[in-house]
């Protein structure tokens, strides 16, 4: 290869890695500033308080798709009706299950399917039917179960959910997530605050794994104890606490995550709803939402809070991981190939001026352009060009840098007030970044590639057989998983992804 | 001999030369790149170092509170919930604070901890003179002065929350000085405050600021805060008043008719409907039509109806819902209601509609159930939903 190839890739990876960097400092800066603010004004148990005793708290639905969740649903359900807030109600849609899912629902909630008039304001598959109790226990009472075809994704079921709902908002949500006892509270608060119309709030979610859950609540939280769901962990709070914490603090919030996240129903019925061809549909739906509202020129807000308020398990295997990392690659790739219309709009304001030309240089590109690093750093080994003088200071302050970042992310977990209860397990968060770069950077990436290789080649998906763990609870330890277990979890995993096939 | 002391800044002006220097051979990219690196490890080691000493900090900070919480606070409830009403003499031996003691602004801030609790699980119980006496004793009021005038918002915020939550008696004077503070949120704890204690007119700073915001958040804590004042039987604001004066924020009278709906003020309905009769404005119109039904007054009726074929979808649907709840078995008002139930075109208003005629006494249930017996058979399911008790009226209907 000529030398000028290696000299003008070595300057543009120079600019791209200071463009990062700076992006990143950023960032920090205006999560520290949202922080600091959050810090000052809010406060948890007064706003818990003031919202318990007045009659104007607004009603919140919570929508939770369930396809094949015999398992876990009824201990999830009784999670869900447990929360603390004056008005909410649960909307569990089954989509389909080919297990017991609904049959067990009906047994334990004492359902009966009720003359229900389904109004169609989303398309959806059909719908089967709408279930209410006949049981005189008040909390009971706050349980719907939607009964519809199997639509394939999780996509079509939460609009079916979308449909019935009776509240302003509502929280999406998976059936196997762990919500906060006062997630509620926290979610509607910044609604009430904002002299904007918020049309939706995501919340810092984490991993379950390694945590203590007794009946489908967190008894304690912990990091998780197995390599890769302890990187995603440490990737998600740093996500949450850093970059979407600093895009919300300037109304350029890109996504609000699809396991945990309050909507606007209003405004996602005008969107159109979740879009099931779509592979990053939570995506999808928040840019068609930021679209209707420019649209219309209506102003709005999407607001990241930093409590954690959910955990959700993580892909325990790197087959898994492969699964749902590839994709995301592919849901990137098809979200910028749909939504192509609003970068570097000005319509749409920091969503198409600031926030997609963000995503497109430093999400969509990184891979490409780590991938073309890795070869070139190859191809200088091979030729023995490396200059080893100043390569080790390049390495060495990339690498404080990460270290640096992820002590930033750990006290504003601490700042925030919702971490740990053991700061010794911070030192888990220390030794992933410590090996982050060397294991799951360069796995990450190649995933990646892979899903825009699909996407590009038009591939079917194809979902693989997810081995769920499950969290640990506090009466018994996590129980071992069967094949059929194991099997009926990766088509309910691959519903839940929104995938196309079943394994 | 003579010695020259190094300032912290010349040790790392020092530091970064040598780096520069060491480095001259290199070229400018690597140079600012060990420099970068260098600042990165530096914060990392402060920011370590910072978080350790905070978490010690802490931890000894609420170890002093639990000791204080184990030997004052049976005694601070003791003195709280004593009948008689105590000297402040009686109640400094009461506590039995050491001699040497001396109140300051860290030991107050130890103590809040231990007061909310204890005014958050005795409050019905407790003689109010006494509890003013003990914050009194303990030097409360003076602290929260203290922090209210200090520079960090936090505190000043804090303070007012702190105040609210263990009643505690801050001078008018104090928080009347950010009324119109230029920071919004400490603006607004300054005006609850002033409307939760205040005694000479406390409201009317709303009425005369013309940059009013006032959120849903606001709502909430002013309705908070006029229950406070109803409990403790000090002066209610005329809400009333509120609508009728001008220039006044749209949501300020919204949420003055929103206050007399839940106050159940039914004095207020005929001015009400004169309101309503001269509203052009959708959501007060709304507002208007929701308190006259849930208050149940019957000469609104009329209006309600002569209002219904011009009025928007939304104020339609509160029409419906309202002249539901007034209820007064009018054959007229049933067969205006029949009739535009077989005109509307629209679902949620049909189902509205269906709902009121089905909810209107034993006249209603007739006329219902003629038109179910008349309905085409794919309208059934509208008439089973309405039926079935086990789903939530609040649906559609």
């Amino acid at each position: 290869m000529p030398e000028w190839v290696y000299d003008a890739f070595s300057y543009f990876v120079i600019a791209y890695s200071s463009m990062v960097l700076s992006s990143y400092v950023l960032f920090v800066i205006l999560a520290f500033t949202e922080h600091k603010k959050h810090y000052t004004y809010h406060d948890d148990d007064y706003t818990i308080e003031e919202l318990k005793k007045s009659p104007y708290t607004p009603g919140i639905s919570i929508v939770a798709p369930a396809y094949n969740e015999e398992k876990t649903v009824i201990t999830n359900v009784q999670s869900l009706l447990s929360l603390d807030y004056p008005d909410f109600e649960v909307v569990i849609v089954n989509d389909g299950s080919k297990d017991k899912t609904l049959e067990l629902l009906i047994e334990n909630f004492d359902l009966v399917k009720v003359p229900y008039a389904y109004v169609e304001k989303i398309k959806t598959k059909p719908f089967r039917g709408l279930y209410k109790t006949r049981s005189d226990n008040p909390a009971f009472k706050r349980l719907t179960v939607v009964d519809k075809v199997n639509g394939g994704t999780k996509a079509d079921a939460s609009n079916a959910g979308v449909n019935v709902v009776s509240n302003k908002f509502f929280v999406c949500t998976d059936v196997d997530c762990v919500l906060e006892k006062n997630a509620l509270y926290r979610m509607i608060w910044p609604t009430m605050a904002s002299t904007r119309r918020v049309i939706a709030v995501s919340a810092t979610m984490r991993m379950s794994n390694g945590s203590i859950v007794e009946d489908g609540k967190m008894v304690e939280p912990h990091p998780p104890h197995e390599l890769i769901p302890l990187f995603q962990d440490l990737e998600y709070t740093r996500s949450f606490l850093i970059g979407k914490t600093a895009l919300s603090r300037i109304n350029a919030m890109q996504n609000v995550s699809g396991g945990f996240g309050m909507f606007d129903r209003e405004v996602v019925i005008k969107a159109g709803g979740y879009d099931g061809d779509s592979f990053a549909e939570d995506m999808d739906m928040v840019a068609r939402m930021i679209r209707y509202m420019c649209d219309s020129g209506e102003d709005y807000r999407v607001v990241q809070i930093p409590e954690t308020c959910c955990w959700t398990e993580g892909p325990p295997n790197f087959k898994v991981l492969n699964r749902q990392r590839t994709r995301w690659g592919r849901g990137l790739f098809q979200f910028f190939t749909v939504h192509r219309d609003m970068l570097w709009n000005r319509n749409y304001r920091q969503y198409g001026m600031l926030t997609l030309p963000y995503i497109l240089i430093f999400e969509l590109l990184a891979p490409v352009i780590e991938f073309l690093g890795y070869f070139m750093v190859l191809s200088l080994l091979v030729q023995w060009a490396i200059n080893w003088n100043t390569i080790w200071i390049a390495f060495l302050g990339l690498y404080v840098f990460a270290q640096l970042l992820t002590v930033t992310i750990i006290s504003y977990d601490v700042w925030v007030g919702t971490s740990f209860k053991r700061r010794r397990d911070y030192l888990w968060f220390v030794l992933a970044s410590l090996l982050e770069p060397f294991i799951y950077h360069p796995i990450n990436v190649f995933f990646s590639l892979r899903g825009y290789v699909k996407q590009i080649l038009g591939t079917q998906m194809v979902w693989g057989n997810m081995t769920r763990k499950g969290v640990q609870s506090a009466k018994k330890p996590a129980a071992s998983t069967s094949v059929a277990e194991a099997k009926s979890a990766a088509e309910a995993d691959a519903h839940k992804e929104g995938g196309k096939a079943d394994a | 001999m003579e010695y020259y002391v190094l300032s912290r800044y010349a040790y790392w002006k020092y530091y970064f030369l040598i780096l520069y220097y060491r480095l001259q051979e290199f070229p400018p990219a690597v140079r600012v790149w060990a420099i970068f690196t260098s600042i990165c490890l530096l914060l990392l080691i402060s920011i370590v170092l910072g978080n350790f000493i905070r978490v010690l900090h802490s931890a000894a900070d609420s170890r002093t509170i639990d000791r204080y919480r184990e030997k004052y606070y049976e005694r601070m409830k003791e003195v709280a919930l004593t009948a008689r009403n105590l000297e402040l003499t009686e109640i400094s031996a009461m506590l039995k604070l050491p001699k040497n003691f001396k109140m300051h602004a860290k030991q107050n801030r130890r103590f809040v901890p231990i007061l909310l609790d204890l005014y958050r699980h005795y409050a019905d119980e407790m003689s109010k003179s006494n509890w003013q006496r003990l914050l009194q004793v303990l030097k409360m009021p003076a602290y929260f002065d203290e922090q209210v005038r200090s520079r960090s918002m936090r505190k000043r915020i804090i303070a007012f929350k702190n105040v609210a939550d263990m009643d505690a008696n801050l001078k008018e004077a104090v928080a009347s000085r950010y009324l119109f503070a230029k920071d919004r949120k400490l603006q607004n704890m300054a005006r609850l405050h002033a409307a939760r204690f205040g005694t000479s007119y406390p409201f009317k700073v709303l009425l005369e600021d013309p940059n009013l915001v006032f959120t849903d958040e606001l709502v909430i804590k002013f309705h908070n805060v006029l229950l406070y004042r109803m409990e403790n039987g000090m002066s209610m604001p005329n809400l009333i008043h509120w609508c009728s004066k001008t220039p006044v924020n749209e949501e300020l009278r919204i949420f003055a008719i929103n206050e007399i709906r839940l106050f159940r003020r039914k004095e207020d309905c005929a001015e009400m409907l004169s309101m309503l009769q001269n509203s052009r404005e959708e959501r007060f119109s709304c507002a208007l039509i929701q308190a006259l039904g849930e208050l149940e007054y019957v000469p609104a009726e009329k209006e309600f109806c002569r209002r219904y074929l011009s009025a928007s979808f939304s104020e339609r649907q509160e029409l419906a819902k309202a002249l539901g709840l007034i209820n007064s078995g009018n054959p007229e008002v049933l067969k205006f209601l029949e009739e535009d139930f077989m005109q509307t075109t629209d679902y949620v208003t049909r189902m509205l509609l269906l709902r009121t005629i089905y909810n209107y006494g034993k006249p209603g249930r007739k006329t219902y159930e003629r038109l179910k017996k008349d309905a085409p058979a794919e309208f059934a399911i509208y008439f089973e939903h309405i039926e079935c008790e086990l789903i939530d009226s609040r649906r559609y209907a």
